[in-house]
């Protein structure tokens, strides 16, 4: 039989058809010629007779073409691709970019979950990893600052594996070494601003002259200190902060060379520090040499100083380590006295400013990494299931020749594509997220100003973009490699819905992304439990309706106990007298503020034990209401009463844990305590009360001893807070009580006014920040697992119309087809809380740190979350489940 | 044969007609329509086809290849609802237009 094809295809060329079209065309007319041909054969023409009239029937030679170019015309085909030997793969990406994005408008819905979906898990990544850039990865803002480390006193017998040093070990450590470039002493110190507006407290630090040069920053104005002003005496100038300068001299360039007044005291500016430059603590505003006096640099029992030093190039931590060790040995064999248990070690500098946040900021990393890939799950599922629709059309191609890498490629392309769409609206929720985010950041974490998008965020989220795009779009182009063309074109009109290879990679997917929410809420659930049990913590006191203040009062002004009692009963006598305050009293510190002072004592009647053993005592210089103001219990005895003046006998009060410590299963009333050795001058103390643990540092930390001694008698510490007990809101009672203090003292500052319950909301801020985050991405997990879920069983229930159809109409009841559309729901559910049950337990190890009085695999937690996770993946397969039971038999009968 | 224009006019509703009770393909409804009017009407590929696809893009009929056991694959044309419909509309039309040029030319009751 002659074939017809070429006569047809010279006809139809010049119209340019989509290839695949072309061919449809080109078999059905040849068909219909070749049908002609045999029957006029079969009326007995001739060959070439039936021949010419075949041919005869496609008429003028542009008939056809121009017929069917005025139907062909407007159909937008999609290009296809047929295989080509030679490749051209800027033209094809370009094709495919083109195909890809014609694709997504075809579909808004589609479009518009998958873009969603992505962008809350790129914008999520993006978001955490600028603070991770900023505060993890960024390098510390000096000269080589990985051969900063800090030195500390190792002294773990003790309990402090990181203990400030004593400044003679500092001196010798200093003098004695040959790894360090320089070593740099700080402390800090407040000094009172006057002269200029109001008076204010200033927080600042002594620093050796060599810190500047040591950190390799350089003052903006002025000049670091000079070697011969960190000497006792000549030691009156100051560097200013640029916020300072700014604040209270109005940038004023001539400062420089002029005294301000300190604590009543001239120092002369030196140098404005650069904008930006924090060290090394935040809130530092000022520094001052620290020129020991003969005294002081002779101390090595009293540990206050923080050290960093400068390692010498080629010198390794290892090296540096090894030789503080020495030195550490050598003080201990030449001091027994102070040195016995003080060993030295090392810490990089990043590690120190950056160690507390880092294991929750890693945590949080792992869970928007965890959030992402459900989305990426949810997105792989959209396309699968599109993917099922458009086999016919994969398959057609395949058929005309396309090979399969290039449809892979087709594929994958457009996965990128959407990811891209994504990571750009996620960039966009993130910038926004930021700004929430920085609010909830513990303002003690460095440079948290400093966090924003840069290069380098910019570039993490595109590469996140394409491996998103690349890591879904596999499952559908898998899919695709897999698929039996014959079977596919075979199946004629129906779908196959991606048989069951594409159930299959659906399953696993549900299976995933419920094991992945399960680990997130775990993690979540575990954190807000923690927060929860943290903030049921008794921290000893009361915190409602306290205001409290700090007022320093310099040494210079107030040189002797008397004057600064003179003041502080004034104060006390005016403040108590206010309208709305129920009691006001002083203390050296108020908990949780992360500051105060312990000192060693001694028991009467023991021996003194080994420098090593001497208990450790928190101790707190408080006015005699302290205790009602605070509304810390009294268990036993009583507390301060005016009669505890600095001629009568020396009184102390203690806590439970002290009395329980010191003389277990004795009644510690009257017993005596001494601060420093028995054999010191000081003078016995009695015990006159004793009262509940109060939390002093952290609510974490379990109370230590704790002691209180009245600021009548106290020789050394000096009360620097105030708090009062009001009958309303207590911030409201702020200015007339500053108002009060400048009453007495004009020039005496006030500072850090806040209320007891900011005090202690702020002391967990670390806490609550895990919290909130994980809190917040583990509900982001949820939705999109519930929406994952939803969206899988939506698509098996239609995929399975026919067969309910079938058992409905052979006598099933919709409560069977219920349990029957549920229950595969269910099984997926259930495998993936078992695989993240199994999962979280090895993984929440990793935030024991961050945990407080709940175990990493505390049962209730893990209960709690399989059922919430099961309920809500029931919730998402009923639905779908229930449309199933409402269909019309013969509808579903009749459905393909 | 009749003239072109005509031809054309009234072979969307013959075509409809044809594939009203069940699917054929294009050399089937050539044949039909040259056997049913006895051979006055006779579509030559070049026109039959650009038609059966016009049709097809307005959404009146539908063609899908059909594969039956050892024959070629063929595409078979059925009437979707919307032709249906459209079938409908013209038939009437169809009769009403020859029932006014019948009377006009008084061919059938003088």
């Amino acid at each position: 039989m002659p074939d017809f094809k070429e006569e047809i295809r010279k006809r139809v060329a010049a119209i340019q058809l989509s290839p695949p079209r072309e061919a449809e065309i080109v078999e059905e007319l040849s068909q219909h010629l070749d049908d002609q041909y045999e029957q006029s054969l079969n009326r007995g023409a001739t060959e070439e007779e039936a021949y010419g009239a075949a041919v005869a029937s496609l008429a003028e030679s542009d008939l056809l073409a121009r017929e069917l170019k005025r139907v062909e015309r407007r159909v937008q085909q999609e290009p296809l691709t047929l295989g080509n030997e030679k490749t051209n793969l800027l033209g094809d990406l370009l094709q495919d970019l083109r195909f890809g994005i014609r694709m997504l408008l075809k579909n808004p819905g589609f479009t518009i979950v998958a873009i969603i979906a992505l962008a809350l898990g790129i914008g999520a990544n993006t978001a955490i990893f600028s603070v991770v850039n900023t505060v993890l990865l960024r390098p510390l803002p000096y000269k080589n600052p990985e051969r900063l480390v800090m030195v500390w006193e190792e002294n773990s017998k003790q309990g402090f594996p990181r203990d400030t040093p004593a400044a003679a070990n500092y001196i010798d450590w200093r003098d004695q070494n040959h790894v360090f470039e320089g070593m740099a002493a700080m402390t800090e110190i407040s000094f009172n601003l006057t002269g200029t507006g109001e008076p204010e407290r200033i927080d600042g630090q002594r620093v050796s002259g060599n810190l500047f040069q040591l950190l390799g920053v350089e003052p903006q104005l002025g000049r670091a200190f000079l070697p011969e002003e960190d000497r006792a005496g000549a030691n009156h100038v100051v560097i200013l902060s640029h916020g300072l300068w700014q604040r209270r001299f109005g940038s004023d360039s001539t400062i420089i060379g002029r005294p301000i007044n300190l604590d009543s005291q001239s120092f002369t500016v030196v140098g404005v520090m650069p904008k930006g430059f924090q060290f090394p603590s935040r809130t530092d505003q000022l520094w001052v040499p620290i020129a020991f006096t003969a005294n002081e640099a002779g101390q090595r029992g009293n540990h206050y100083l923080e050290v960093i030093a400068r390692v010498k190039p080629g010198i390794s931590l290892e090296q540096a380590q090894a030789e503080m060790t020495t030195i550490a040995t050598r003080l201990q064999q030449q001091y027994p006295q102070t040195n016995t248990s003080i060993g030295a070690v090392i810490t990089p500098l990043h590690e120190h400013v950056v160690g507390n946040i880092k294991p929750a900021l890693l945590v949080l990393l792992g869970a928007v990494a965890f959030v992402l890939l459900i989305a990426c799950a949810n997105v792989a599922n959209l396309l699968l299931a599109r993917a099922a629709v458009r086999q016919k059309e994969i398959a057609l191609r395949l058929a005309l020749g396309a090979s399969r890498s290039r449809m892979t490629r087709q594929f994958l392309t457009e996965s990128v594509l959407l990811a891209a769409l994504g990571g750009g609206v996620g960039l966009v929720l993130s910038i926004v997220g930021l700004d929430l985010l920085k609010r909830f950041i513990p303002p003690n974490i460095s440079q948290v100003q400093a966090i924003g998008i840069d290069t380098k965020v910019l570039l993490f989220t595109i590469l996140v973009s394409i491996a998103t795009g690349l890591l879904f779009g596999l499952a559908p182009a898998a899919q695709m490699a897999s698929s039996n063309l014959n079977d596919t074109l075979k199946e004629g009109g129906r779908d196959s819905a991606g048989g069951h290879h594409g159930n299959r990679i659906r399953g696993f997917l549900i299976i995933s992304e419920v094991a992945v929410s399960f680990l997130l809420l775990i993690g979540a659930g575990l954190l807000i439990n923690s927060f929860v049990r943290l903030r049921h913590v008794d921290p000893g006191f009361r915190a409602e309706s306290l205001l409290t203040m700090k007022i320093a009062l310099p040494e210079t002004r107030y040189p002797d106990k008397q004057r600064r009692s003179l003041f502080f009963d004034e104060l006390l006598r005016r403040v108590g007298g206010l309208p709305g305050v129920a009691s006001a009293a002083v203390a050296t510190n108020l908990p949780l503020t992360s500051t105060g002072n312990s000192v060693g004592v001694a028991i009467e009647g023991r021996a003194d034990p080994a420098p090593d053993r001497v208990p450790i005592v928190i101790t707190r210089v408080v006015s005699p209401d302290y205790f009602k103001t605070m509304s810390i219990p009294l268990l036993e005895g009583r507390v301060f009463t005016e009669g505890d003046k600095a001629d009568s006998p020396s009184a102390v009060v203690i806590s439970e844990t002290t009395a329980r410590l010191f003389w277990p299963g004795e009644n510690a009333l009257g017993k005596h305590l001494k601060v420093g050795r028995s054999t010191s001058p000081n003078p016995w103390m009695t015990v006159v009360g004793v009262v509940k643990d109060v939390r002093q540092y952290e609510l974490i930390i379990e109370p230590k001893p704790q002691m209180y001694l009245p600021y009548q008698q106290a020789e050394f510490f000096e009360p620097r807070a105030l708090v009062v007990r009001t009958n309303f809101d207590p911030l409201s009672l702020a200015a007339t009580a500053r108002q009060t203090v400048w009453e007495i003292d004009k020039d005496q500052p006030v500072s850090d006014i806040s209320s007891m319950e900011e005090i202690v909301s702020d002391s967990v801020a670390r806490q609550r920040f895990s919290m909130l985050l994980l809190g917040v991405f583990a509900g982001l997990a949820l939705v999109l697992a519930a929406v994952g879920i939803y969206g899988v069983m939506s698509y098996s229930v239609a995929q399975q119309t026919r067969e309910i159809g079938i058992r409905m109409a052979l006598g099933a009841q919709r409560s069977d087809v219920l349990k029957m559309t549920v229950g595969q729901g269910l099984r997926l559910v259930l495998t993936g809380v078992a695989i993240g049950l199994a999962a979280a337990f090895v993984l929440t190890r990793v935030m024991a740190t961050l945990l407080f009085g709940v175990s990493p695999t505390d049962p209730l937690t893990f209960i709690g979350i399989s059922i919430v996770l099961i309920g809500v993946a029931v919730l998402a397969s009923y639905i779908p489940a229930l449309r199933a039971t409402r269909i019309d038999p013969m509808f579903a009968l009749r459905y393909q | 044969m009749l003239d072109r224009e005509l031809k054309k006019g009234s072979a969307e509703l013959l075509i409809l007609s044809l594939v009203e009770d069940r699917p054929r393909h294009g050399y089937d409804i050539g044949q039909l329509i040259e056997l049913r009017s006895r051979g006055v009407l006779r579509f030559n590929v070049a026109s039959l086809y650009p038609l059966l696809y016009r049709l097809e893009k307005r959404g009146w009929i539908r063609g899908r290849w059909v594969e039956k056991a050892g024959q070629r694959r063929r595409r078979y044309y059925r009437l979707t609802p919307t032709g249906k419909r459209v079938l409908a509309a013209q038939r009437d039309g169809w009769q009403e237009f020859v029932g006014a040029i019948n009377r006009i030319t008084g061919i059938a009751h003088a």
